[in-house]
């Protein structure tokens, strides 16, 4: 028996608050088709994945159907291919490419991750192999995401890793160039990356994870900024008022996540995972992370407050959904992707929002600098700074960061940029300094583990 | 013992449950479920009990006829039928289908009329139309248990064909969903 505000108030969160499970992302260990003969992987993998992945997207549809909920992306993870086709070369590597690409067709989901490789604490053949192809195999197909793990707590920051992601990034950018770098959006660079992450473009199958498994990611920012401008309509709230709503909402939000996660785990006869219960936006009014700086009173994400604002909503995000579920894994936090949402976008166009600001929101976020358009003339150890000094965000607070960067061939600062779709568009962010010489990037080597991480 | 079931209908005041319970105790009768609900300023009141060898159903209803005369109360009893047992023992699921919008003569008789034909079983109905932009006075719930026998596609279709018909905005969702967001 329910009353009649429990239904209407469900009914709005999905019809108007876009509430909805924003990837539900099948991981598939690839670690049985391993091969020295391409040919033999190739028919390995693409069996392998078939059998498990045949009939994701139509299930996924029909508890999606059960429940009035959509299912908006189902997606792939898999074994890194840097681990399993270590045997490879890279123009090898791009053939895997291309058969992840046409595997990801066939069972009709928008992208399949794991073309990836570990390298925080040094580079095998296959880590090398797999980094030389990586601007092809990203420029050539349209489904396959990578990403790099290249700093860990543990293991400190492989600069030589970062410098060679620096040099792919513009690579991909390059080939791409006629998309404005659209290969980079389906690229990122990690410190601490995690093993069980549905989301995209980082997500991979970690080597201590069963063999298949369902791993779901929710939705949520349109649903938590309407309870904050529910019960601020209602009067004036303490901060702490407010990161209590925002905790209770985060549980409900991941207790849809968890509930359609587990049937379609359940359905297809594998392993459910985790619920990641970061906040995704998307290039849609009302379903931002910008709007709820906003609804707390911030007028735009750029002016001094969305730290600590951020702080409070990632913090209160975890423990309602760490409330809801048992198993939450992936990023869980917020994400705050340029191009990905509107309103973020708005205020970087609008100059209140800069790239050193959204640096040091990172250090509070869940993953980092995402989405983050930059000049195609950017250098490669400008960049390669940027990104070493996200890594050493991570690694020192013992969290996940990560860089999504597109340096956008042939155009300057406050050009726009369209991806189409969920990445979304943007106006190019200003890099101050960018063509100075940076010698320290060149130096190599690994930026040693930090003393907090030998806790043995 | 007999199980009997006790329907009571009156305007709504203060003291109609203890009134009624206060005569069932003194008939020796042992209550073993009671549900009531207020519809706008009528009450409805639903007792199962078990009543003493000597009190049949017949012995029951006159006693309290008698005991409740000029209170304004209406009570009817029934033998309940224990081995006939629920619609819902059998395997099935449930399912909430609601329509917003606003007021249309035989709306609620429309959608039931569907449901039925499919033989569906509606064990829960909220309507409520007040006018006004508040979807909450403007809405219809049913919760319709849905046995595998059924062909719930085509009920479901068809209340959906229905709903565009009339202009409704018509959400059918299992009934997990309202758990899991609401029975924290």
């Amino acid at each position: 028996m329910f009353e009649d505000h429990e239904i209407i108030s469900t009914i709005e969160m999905v019809k108007n608050e876009h509430l909805d499970v924003r990837a539900v992302t099948l991981g598939v260990n690839l670690f049985d088709c391993i091969s020295h003969d391409l040919g033999t992987f190739r028919h390995n993998i693409r069996n392998k994945i078939l059998t498990h992945a045949a009939s994701l997207k139509s299930v996924c549809d029909e508890v999606g159907d059960k429940y009035g909920i959509q299912v908006v992306n189902k997606r792939i993870s898999i074994s890194p291919i840097a681990l399993v086709g270590a045997a490879f070369s890279p123009d090898q590597m791009v053939e895997i490419a291309h058969e992840l690409n046409d595997i990801a067709k066939t069972v009709d989901i928008d992208f399949i991750g794991g073309f990836s490789a570990l390298v925080e604490k040094g580079m095998a053949t296959g880590d090398l192999a797999l980094i030389a192809a990586l601007p092809r195999a990203l420029a050539q197909t349209e489904r396959v995401c990578g990403s790099v793990n290249v700093a860990t707590t543990k293991a400190g920051i492989n600069m030589d890793a970062v410098l060679q992601m620096s040099r792919a990034i513009k690579q991909a950018a390059a080939l791409t160039s006629d998309a404005d770098g659209l290969a980079c959006a389906k690229l990122c660079v990690f410190a601490n990356i995690p093993e069980d992450m549905p989301f995209m473009a980082g997500a991979y199958l970690g080597v201590g994870v069963a063999d298949a498994v369902i791993n779901v990611g929710v939705s949520g920012p349109g649903v938590v900024k309407r309870a904050i401008e529910r019960h601020l309509e209602n009067g004036p709230m303490t901060l702490g008022n407010i990161a209590e709503v925002i905790k209770r909402t985060a549980c409900k939000v991941t207790r849809v996540g968890e509930l359609i996660g587990r049937e379609v785990a359940k359905n297809l006869d594998v392993r459910f995972g985790v619920v990641d219960l970061s906040l995704a936006p998307t290039p849609t009014v009302g379903d931002s992370i910008g709007e709820i700086f906003q609804a707390l009173g911030l007028s735009h994400i750029g002016v001094p407050g969305p730290t600590a604002a951020l702080a409070m909503l990632n913090d209160a995000v975890k423990k309602g959904g760490a409330f809801a579920s048992s198993h939450v894994g992936g990023l869980s936090g917020a994400f705050i992707p340029v191009s990905e949402d509107l309103n973020i976008a708005h205020a970087a166009h609008q100059g209140y929002l800069s790239l050193e600001k959204l640096e040091a929101l990172t250090s509070v976020c869940s993953v980092g600098l995402d989405m983050v358009p930059v000049p195609g003339d950017i250098t490669e150890e400008t960049l390669a700074g940027i990104i070493a000094d996200e890594m050493a965000i991570g690694m020192i607070n013992a969290k996940t960061t990560a860089c999504r960067i597109i340096p956008v061939p042939g155009k300057k600062a406050g050009e726009s940029v369209y991806f189409g779709g969920l990445l979304g568009e943007a106006k190019i962010m200003a890099v101050p300094h960018m063509m100075e010489t940076n010698a320290f990037m060149r130096y190599g080597g690994r930026i040693p583990a930090p003393i907090h991480s030998l806790k043995n | 013992m007999n199980k009997l079931i006790i329907t009571v209908l009156a305007k709504d005041r203060p003291g109609i449950i203890a009134h009624v319970t206060q005569v069932l105790f003194g008939l020796e009768c042992n209550l073993e479920n009671v549900n009531q609900m207020i519809l706008q300023d009528q009450f409805a009141g639903f007792f199962l009990v078990e009543s003493p060898p000597s009190l049949d159903r017949d012995n029951l209803q006159t006693n309290l006829d008698n005991q409740t005369k000029d209170t304004g109360l209406v009570i009817h009893v029934n033998d309940l039928d224990e081995n006939n047992g629920s619609a819902m023992d059998n395997k099935g699921d449930i399912f909430l289908i609601t329509t917003i919008g606003p007021d249309q003569k035989g709306l609620v008789a429309r959608f039931s009329a569907i449901i039925a034909r499919h033989h569906g079983n509606i064990i829960n109905l909220k309507a409520v139309f007040k006018g006004g932009p508040d979807p909450r006075n403007n809405v219809m719930s049913y919760q319709v248990w849905v046995t595998p026998e059924l062909d719930s596609a085509a009920m479901f279709a068809d209340l959906r064909t229905k709903a565009a018909e009339l202009g409704l905005d018509i959400r059918i969702q299992h009934k997990n969903i309202f758990d899991a967001i609401n029975k924290i």
